[in-house]
């Protein structure tokens, strides 16, 4: 799960299993431990409880959630309105979220793309046990709550790098 | 891959966890976990470390002679395993530590790791953050760019306020980097470090490197810098505004595909760079005309292609123009075109295109309502889908197109689903929302009473304790019409009586404290109204209601809850004119109470209902929260008393030094004696707590020095009932004055679309100049002009419409919306009979719908009732409505005109037209005296202002009166006079008219009267030079006629010359207007 400071798009890609257990998150706005932790198991059971006749989206305390379930797998991004532009504009009652819900929708694919273009067809397990990794790669993607890069080349470049580097540096080490 | 050189302990952690069926088999691995990566740390211990040689003892479970220290692949082990721990929501702070030393290593991905685990697990202000920001210096600076690309992502997420400055020097460096990898990640770090610390990283700076960084020659730099303008430009949209072109040339290069191909997803280039610039061009637009103009070609360009591709990627971006297309000054082609795409996501079979359609509906319909009529059955479905967010967006999207007419089928589908959702963030946005609509657009006062207290009863403990006093106030003050009114108000009071005491009998025990609240006051107030239970019945079901056991539920038992109620039982019992046992039992036991306010309150009562029960009356007034409390504050009305005592000897009272309490009040004379020797300026009284602090201590204050009863009373008498309110609600204001601003919040005076009546008012009476607008419906709802036919309110439509039901639903939510956005041209010989009749309603029943209809309808498209919409059986349940209204029909349409608004609101005009008998100038065409009533009535000036349109735009029968250009009426083009006077230059056909003497328009209010019933906006009157402006368009908006008038009175006062200069961008429809208006005016 995602979530950012002053920027409006806050997001939460986290990746669960249908038994709504967390395999990553990212928040790009801080929040504990505990907190993550319920909100996580609370959207994971509303996504859960949805069709797959009802759309991708939903509303929970005041976050924006768009969802995507690939197999097992859920991917969840949770945006929240821009406190800054909620103060700014003054009329205060409404939030404006001006992110695009089915903008997120395709992110998400994107990102699942970009996951399978660097480790073959990915699967839960590979997300597991290279948890690291992942993290790198949506680090290259999303920075600060925004969406920086989406061109799957740019994206892998530096993670292919690291890689190599980590083999060299793991052949001196070992 | 690294990852799969795992060791096998990790092997079986993953395995364990992705194998557990629980929560708790989860936890338990993970307790387990902690326990084994807490000993790994321990045998890591500096002590340990030269142990650990190889062949040492003490190596435990895992190494083998290698410490996490000396081996820095089994400490990334190590730190996944922790973010485990904490990702499953465990604590794992004993590993942070390593993941700081990880971040110093000197391999990339060990380095990754630790700021990666840092950035997961270390909270703001925790210490360990700062000991990063060295190693993030030198990484920044660093020349291996993946260690510069770590460290930026670090400076994201990890550096706090305080830290910005060391590394915001690093971070501008970075921006000329030579790999984009860098300069990508150095803008959007810049940014952070300037949301962090404004003062750090000033506004100015970032601003600038982020326009220079928009031109980078990457575009993976361009779109990454696009984020930071989009947050930028919503704080402060100047700066960017003439980054329009250049954003303009980068969509239309991103559009046709100038990109590398590796740009594109699923063949749409680069579709969130589109989404955007979309995005951003709809932030600098808003409100910008200019700049509106310049991005309308780009935004058609982007949203055909998108059309065409018609995959989801593209359709995010058509959602991104939808969005754009509304926000931006309007333009009609792209509006229509927008229109389309709406059309076609409402009517997918995916969900989520449905989802759109519905959020994009939401988005043109405020301000453009005509949208909404072609979709009703869409909407309607929506309305009964299963799907809860959709459902929840389609309530949204009523909420935005709540008009005076569909208000109650709205606030009753608001209220429905309030009552089953459970998310408190849901819960509060449709409280607010439902209050917001219930006052803006309530047709009568006892609707709006019924209603918030429905919403009281649903989410009492959600609403704006402001809500509640507006609605006592209301209550009290009625349409707060100081004339023929009070028959109305008194209604009012007794349907809210009678309301209160139906909930008192049925649920006492499920009520929340605003309702509670509420209840208590308006019956202590006005129970003896109450035809449905008798006085002494109340007094009981309040006295149960106190002692009910229940109080603690009271608005968890509140004293000032419990107050109220006390007060509420006195002050029926004072109207009573005897006090039942019930209220005698429960006031002694409240001599008895803890809360000392309510004990005293108790006391003092029983004395009086001992001592002098002839009393009651002027302690407890019946019907006077509204009058002036006069405080004595020298106690003139001790004098004799004193004089008596001094006369017989006793000593004056001298004022004690220390005493700066009462410097306010003292006369100059005896505090410049005293005051002297301490201080020179006396304190400020503390204003907030005047209220409060009299009647709390109304008691005390004036029963000390008196000692007697009588003497007491007078200043509580008015006291008392306000009393009654404010301690629990302190905003309620102590002063009447005050009170009656709340009450012009009501109904939204300061929030758009204004009321009708915006007559500049002294600051004393906004509240009665606010209810004009909407209290209008009130008196002659319930007969207060005499005119006792059944109550013609908005309801109706809903009820008559019972047969088909979606168009029932439809027709309750469409009443009116319009489908077109010109005011309904038809002449009366095209309309069918039913809406002749209706049009031509009784005069004093016309207002009763005309003014809550016309009146807060957004000012182009004028509510039309009339025929124009698609199905007009939906239609004319409306009109048919009113229509069946048994009042006397009136044959000539023309007159009811007049009849709108305005008439019953003021009082000069009312004499015009006679209520009691229909008018009938039988002219079709409207003859000036028709006219007169509007021009006379120097009110008439303010209300068209702010209402100009819809007063004449919604009936038909004015039709006749309108322009018509090409068989259709023009509509108003709504402008303000600078975009007046810039269109008016570039207007090529110009036509002036000159009419040497004019009746009709013999002075500038009827002349601007009379160009707005032609259906043009007025843009300003000028009544200094006497001249004045109006506009139209017709054509939907592709043709504009501009109008400047000139009205000079010639000598006598009766007549005017009038000088007309038509200006247009077609000469023809110039050419023609000018000969309307010349034939009018004559």
């Amino acid at each position: 799960m995602v979530c950012v400071h002053h920027a409006q798009l806050l997001t939460f890609p986290a990746h669960r299993n249908k038994q709504g257990q967390t395999r990553l998150s990212s928040y790009y706005e801080w929040m504990d431990m505990q907190e993550r932790v319920a909100l996580e198991s609370e959207i994971i059971r509303k996504c859960l409880s949805r069709s797959e006749l009802q759309c991708s989206f939903l509303e929970y305390r005041g976050f924006k959630v768009i969802y995507r379930r690939y197999a097992s797998l859920f991917f969840i991004v949770g945006t929240k309105a821009d406190i800054d532009v909620r103060a700014l504009d003054g009329s205060g009652s409404i939030a404006e979220n001006y992110e695009n819900e089915l903008g997120l929708l395709e992110f998400i694919h994107s990102l699942v793309e970009t996951m399978d273009r660097w480790a073959g067809s990915i699967c839960e397990l590979d997300i597991m046990y290279q948890l690291e990794q992942v993290h790198f790669l949506l680090d290259e993607m999303v920075m600060n709550g925004y969406i920086v890069e989406t061109n799957k080349s740019n994206i892998l470049r530096p993670i292919d790098l690291i890689d190599r580097e980590s083999k060299k540096t793991e052949g001196m080490f070992r | 891959m690294s990852g799969m050189h795992l060791s096998r302990e990790f092997f079986e952690l993953i395995k364990s966890i992705g194998e557990s069926k629980s929560k708790q088999e989860e936890d338990r691995i993970i307790i387990n976990e902690i326990a084994v990566l807490k000993k790994k740390l321990e045998n890591d211990k500096p002590g340990s470390i030269t142990t650990s040689i190889p062949g040492a003892p003490g190596g435990g479970v895992a190494t083998g002679g290698n410490t996490l220290t000396t081996n820095k692949k089994k400490a990334r082990e190590f730190l996944v395993r922790v973010l485990y721990v904490e990702m499953l929501g465990h604590d794992g702070s004993f590993g942070y530590i390593k993941a700081v030393e990880l971040a110093a290593s000197q391999s990339i991905v060990h380095k990754r790791t630790g700021y990666m685990v840092c950035a997961c697990c270390l909270s703001p202000d925790h210490p360990f953050r700062f000991m990063l920001v060295n190693q993030m210096q030198r990484d920044l600076v660093s020349s291996n760019l993946l260690e510069s690309c770590g460290a930026l992502i670090a400076v994201t997420n990890l550096i706090t306020p305080d830290l910005v400055g060391t590394v915001s020097s690093q971070v501008i460096g970075l921006l000329d980097h030579s790999a984009e990898t860098v300069r990508k990640k150095a803008i959007v770090a810049l940014h952070r470090l300037h949301q962090l610390s404004p003062d750090a990283v000033p506004q100015q700076e970032v601003i600038e490197k982020t326009r220079k960084m928009l031109c980078d020659r990457d575009p993976a730099v361009m779109g990454s810098t696009l984020n930071v303008i989009e947050a930028l430009a919503r704080v402060n949209v100047q700066p960017f505004k003439d980054l329009v072109p250049s954003l303009i040339s980068i969509l239309k290069q991103i559009c046709e595909r100038r990109l590398p191909s590796e740009y594109d997803y699923h063949r749409i280039p680069a579709p969130w760079m589109q989404m955007k610039i979309v995005r951003i061009l709809s932030v600098i637009g808003k409100n910008d005309i200019q700049a509106s103009e310049g991005m309308y070609e780009i935004l058609g360009d982007c949203l055909r292609k998108a059309e065409e591709a018609g995959i989801n990627a593209s359709n995010a971006i058509v959602y991104e123009c939808i969005r754009c297309i509304t926000v931006i000054y309007p333009n009609p082609v792209l509006l229509d075109a927008a229109g389309n795409s709406i059309s076609r996501f409402l009517s997918s079979r995916s969900q989520n295109l449905r989802y759109l359609g519905v959020t994009g509906l939401a988005s043109i319909v405020e301000r453009h309502p005509k949208y909404a009529a072609d979709h009703q059955l869409a909407v309607i479905e929506c309305l009964e889908d299963k799907d809860d967010t959709l459902l929840r967006k389609t309530l949204d999207l009523l909420y935005r197109m709540t008009n005076p007419v569909n208000v109650e089928f709205i606030t009753d589908r608001l209220l429905h689903f309030l009552r089953g959702s459970t998310d408190p963030y849901l819960k509060k946005d449709l409280t607010g929302k439902i209050c917001t609509i219930a006052e803006r657009y309530a047709p009568n006062n006892g609707w709006y009473v019924r209603t918030v207290t429905e919403l009281f009863k649903i989410a009492g403990d959600l609403v704006d304790p402001a809500v509640a006093t507006n609605l006592m106030s209301l209550v009290a003050e009625g349409t707060g019409n100081e004339d023929a009114d009070d028959e109305a108000d008194m209604l009012l009071r007794k349907q809210a009586v009678e309301l209160y005491v139906t909930l008192l009998a049925s649920a006492p025990n499920r009520m929340n404290r605003v309702l509670v609240e509420t209840l208590a006051w308006v019956l202590g107030e006005y129970g003896y109204l109450s035809s449905i239970m008798p006085l002494d019945a109340i007094i009981d079901g309040m006295c149960k209601l106190l002692q009910s056991g229940n109080t603690a539920k009271l608005g968890g038992g509140a004293p000032s809850t419990r107050r109220l109620i006390l007060s509420a039982i006195m002050k029926m019992v004072s109207q009573y004119g005897n006090c039942p046992a019930a209220a005698a039992k429960v006031i002694d036991d409240y001599t008895k109470s803890s809360d000392p306010d309510a004990q005293k309150r108790c006391l003092e009562f029983q004395t009086l209902l001992t001592t002098a029960p002839h009393m009651l009356g002027e302690v407890f007034p019946v019907d006077a929260s509204l009058e002036d409390v006069d405080v004595d504050e020298n106690l003139s009305f001790l004098n004799g008393l004193v004089s008596e005592a001094i006369s017989s000897g006793a000593r004056p009272y001298q004022r004690p030094e220390d005493d700066d309490d009462d410097d306010m009040y003292v006369g100059g004379s005896l505090s410049s004696e005293t005051a002297s020797t301490f201080k020179v300026t006396p304190y400020e009284k503390p204003t907030t707590t005047y209220g409060q602090g009299r009647m709390a201590g109304m008691g005390s204050t004036n029963m000390g020095p008196g000692g007697n009863a009588n003497v007491t009373l007078p200043p509580g008498s008015g006291g008392t009932s306000q009393a009654a309110v404010t301690p629990s609600l302190p905003i309620t204001p102590a002063q009447p004055q005050l009170m009656m601003r709340n009450v012009a919040n009501v109904w939204g005076k300061q929030q758009p679309p204004p009321p009708p009546a915006s007559t500049p008012a002294p600051v004393s009476t906004p509240a009665s100049s606010g209810y004009r607008g909407f209290g209008a419906p009130a008196p002659s709802s319930y007969g207060g002009f005499g005119a006792s036919s059944p109550v013609p309110a908005p309801a109706a439509p809903v009820k008559t419409a019972e047969q088909l039901e979606k168009e029932r639903l439809a027709a309750a939510l469409f009443g009116g919306i319009s489908t077109t956005s010109q005011p309904p041209p038809p002449p009366p010989a095209a309309v069918t009979p039913q809406i002749l009749t209706a049009a031509s309603i009784t005069p004093a029943a016309t207002p009763v719908v005309a003014a809550p209809i016309s009146a807060p309808a957004p000012p182009v498209t004028a509510p039309a009732p009339a025929a124009a919409a698609p199905a007009p059986e939906i239609d004319l349940l409306d009109m048919g409505s009113w229509g069946a209204d048994p009042g006397p029909v009136a044959t000539a349409a023309p007159s009811t005109l007049d009849m709108l608004a305005p008439t019953p609101l003021i009082q000069e005009t009312v004499a015009a037209p006679p209520p009691a008998a229909p008018p009938a100038p039988p002219a079709p065409v409207p003859a000036p005296a028709s006219v007169d009533p509007f021009a006379d009535a120097g009110l008439l000036d303010g209300y068209t202002e702010s209402a100009p349109l819809p007063s004449f735009g919604s009936s038909d029968t004015l039709g006749s009166a309108k322009f018509e250009f090409g068989g259709v009426a023009v509509a108003p083009l709504v402008i303000t006079t600078p975009q007046f006077g810039e269109r008016w230059g570039r207007c090529p056909a110009t036509h002036p008219v000159n009419v040497p003497s004019s009746s009709s328009a013999s002075t500038l209010s009827k002349f601007m009267a009379l160009c707005e019933r032609a259906g043009l906006h007025k843009v300003e009157e000028i009544p200094a030079t006497n001249e004045g402006i109006a506009a139209c368009m017709a054509d939907g908006g592709s043709a504009v006629a501009l109008v400047h008038g000139k009205v000079s009175p010639l000598p006598g006062g009766q007549q005017s010359r009038v000088d007309i200069t038509v200006k247009s961008t077609d000469a023809q429809l110039g050419g023609t207007l000018a000969m309307y208006l010349q034939n009018m005016i004559r």
